[in-house]
């Protein structure tokens, strides 16, 4: 991003947000329930890897997403209620420069929560053990970013505040709540018609399900599918690189275009 | 840099917004865009910042149509431009000199000239207040040193006399006084009569999305076939009826004798010959009464 507003836009959205009472009460809570993950670590016998390290997957992947998609769903339409949007858009920047610049600054201040989240649960371990559970901080990384990204394309489509809000709730159950859900419900009622190959593959394009498999794998092993029942190969990491740009890229570049084609952007 | 549009009109589904507008900037000129809510005036201004695609129409800059040049050719242009847009709102978490701040880094503007800004529209002392603190008035204080931080060529006021207190006008009179005296553009709406009354150039009358009338203040009573009246106290009514007979064959207009006064209705052009003819005759006691803006608006609005 070259562009000398897209860059001062992105500093200004990530002190908006840290600033946001929201914000910070939501970072809290991760931090609060990380700790406590990263206490009882301490505690187990086992090692933390295998203790708390699987929790705290499991506490970002219900948190993440939420708290992705509540940061970047009002991104464009709240500003449009606030009466924002028009200033902000007579600068000299280009639609898409905008709706990038603020993705940006809004991944910025998510990594900021889970580098507090994480990093509480990893400082409460034993030192020897804190690289397992800092390393989940990358993918947990990917996992906000494309939810984040999903919310921006939610604010661009929705015309109302209110709309986005109830869009990116809908999305979070959806993709975080009932899909494993629905896959599970699809097994049992095509009585094993659908091959295990497809279930993983339907398991592995939804961003929390490419998260929670890939995570699962790194910390227990290649088995640990196996022992879920499900007797597949991941995909490889070209693939899985593949998947994590197009989640993270591809909302944002269709919000792009339909708001660079809007012909009143502030209506 | 020359600036006109040739032709705008925008619809909105079954809603006509605009329809078939040409209008001139001049350099130098406080252009004020008058009409009633849902006229049309904001979305003019949004066409000339390129927030709304015309559906016909140019927007001319220096001879380059920005409509059909596109999205990054407006993207330069707005370079040119400082926005006040109507009711203006900004993040309430940070504070104005923060919210200052993130306008001057995206405009290039140095830090020297935010405080500058800031202690022009008056609000150094609370600039380090959070803006959810601030009143209407300060708000909008705050979107005028936003609009005028990098001192653009053209500045786009929409209703910038809303929520302000007399310091802000007084901020807003002398903006408009620098800028006009600067040879640069000011393009404003509002509704305030007072506004066009002192600082305006040139109105455009704007109504259901088509264009009334421009002109001069004089010009648009003169449009709208409001005269100024003219009262002449008497205390000889006798000297009053040759005087009236005189003055209705040297100015061809209509002279009304009252009990004891004599009243003629004139255009705003021919003013001062009725006071010199009054002088000449040795008259004291003449009163001029100007057609408020208000009728003449009123008069512009009901015509077909």
């Amino acid at each position: 991003m070259t562009s000398r507003v897209a860059r001062a836009l992105v500093i200004h959205e990530l002190l908006e947000r840290v600033r946001d009472r929201w914000v910070m009460v939501i970072t809290g809570l991760f931090v609060l329930l990380a700790s406590g993950i990263g206490m009882y670590g301490r505690a187990a016998e086992e090692s933390a890897a295998a203790v708390a390290a699987p929790s705290l997957v499991t506490l970002a992947a219900f948190l993440v997403p939420l708290v992705a998609l509540v940061l970047g769903h009002d991104a464009i339409v709240g500003e449009r209620e606030r009466h924002t949007l028009g200033l902000l858009m007579s600068l000299p920047v280009g639609r898409g420069e905008v709706l990038l610049a603020k993705f940006l600054g809004r991944a910025m201040a998510l990594a900021i929560a889970i580098v507090l989240g994480m990093g509480s649960a990893a400082l409460l371990v034993e030192a020897g053990q804190r690289a397992v559970l800092l390393s989940l901080i990358g993918p947990t990384m990917l996992l906000g970013g494309a939810f984040l990204s999903i919310g921006m394309l939610v604010s661009t489509v929705a015309k109302r505040h209110a709309t986005a809000a109830s869009l990116a709730v809908s999305v979070w159950f959806l993709l975080v709540f009932f899909y494993d859900l629905g896959l599970l419900g699809l097994l049992v009622a095509t009585d094993g018609a659908v091959s295990q190959d497809v279930i993983a593959g339907l398991v592995q394009i939804n961003p929390a399900g490419l998260y929670r498999t890939g995570l699962l794998v790194q910390l227990s092993g290649a088995t640990a599918l196996e022992e879920m029942g499900l007797a597949v190969a991941l995909p490889s990491t070209a693939v899985k690189a593949a998947l994590w740009s197009a989640w993270l890229a591809g909302p944002l570049v269709i919000g792009g275009l339909l708001l660079g084609r809007r012909r009143a952007v502030t209506a | 840099m020359k600036l006109s549009v040739d032709g705008i009109s925008v619809r909105f589904g079954a809603v006509l917004a605009l329809s078939g507008i040409d209008l001139d900037f001049p350099p130098g000129e406080v252009a004020v865009l008058a009409g009633p809510n849902g006229a049309g005036k904001s979305t003019l201004m949004a066409v000339v910042l390129g927030l709304v695609e015309p559906d016909t129409g140019r927007l001319l800059v220096d001879g380059e149509d920005l409509v059909a040049a596109g999205a990054r050719a407006h993207r330069r242009f707005r370079e040119r431009i400082g926005y006040l847009p109507e009711a203006v709102a900004f993040a309430e978490n940070l504070s104005g000199l923060e919210v200052m701040r993130f306008f001057a880094r995206a405009r290039g503007v140095g830090k020297a000239r935010v405080h500058e800004v800031l202690e022009k529209v008056g609000l150094k002392e609370a600039a380090r207040r959070a803006v959810r603190g601030y009143s209407r008035g300060m708000r909008q204080r705050l979107g005028l040193g936003i609009a005028i931080l990098h001192e653009p060529e053209l500045l786009i006021l929409d209703e910038p006399t809303g929520g302000l207190d007399q310091q802000g006008l007084s901020t807003l009179w002398a903006v408009l006084d620098e800028w006009r005296s600067a040879g640069r553009r000011v393009l404003l709406s509002t509704h305030d009569l007072a506004l066009i009354e002192r600082r305006a150039d040139r109105v455009h009358v704007i109504s259901a999305g088509r264009l009334k009338a421009s002109g001069t203040p004089d010009d648009l009573r003169r449009l709208a076939g409001l005269t100024i009246r003219v009262r002449v106290a008497m205390d000889d009514m006798k000297h009053a009826e040759t005087l009236a007979g005189s003055l209705s064959q040297d100015l061809a207009v209509p002279v009304d004798l009252g009990e004891d006064e004599i009243g003629l209705s004139i255009p705003s052009s021919s003013v001062f010959a009725v006071i010199r003819a009054m002088d000449s005759a040795g008259v004291a006691g003449v009163r001029v009464e100007e057609p408020g803006l208000d009728a003449v608006y009123e008069r512009l609005l009901e015509a077909p």
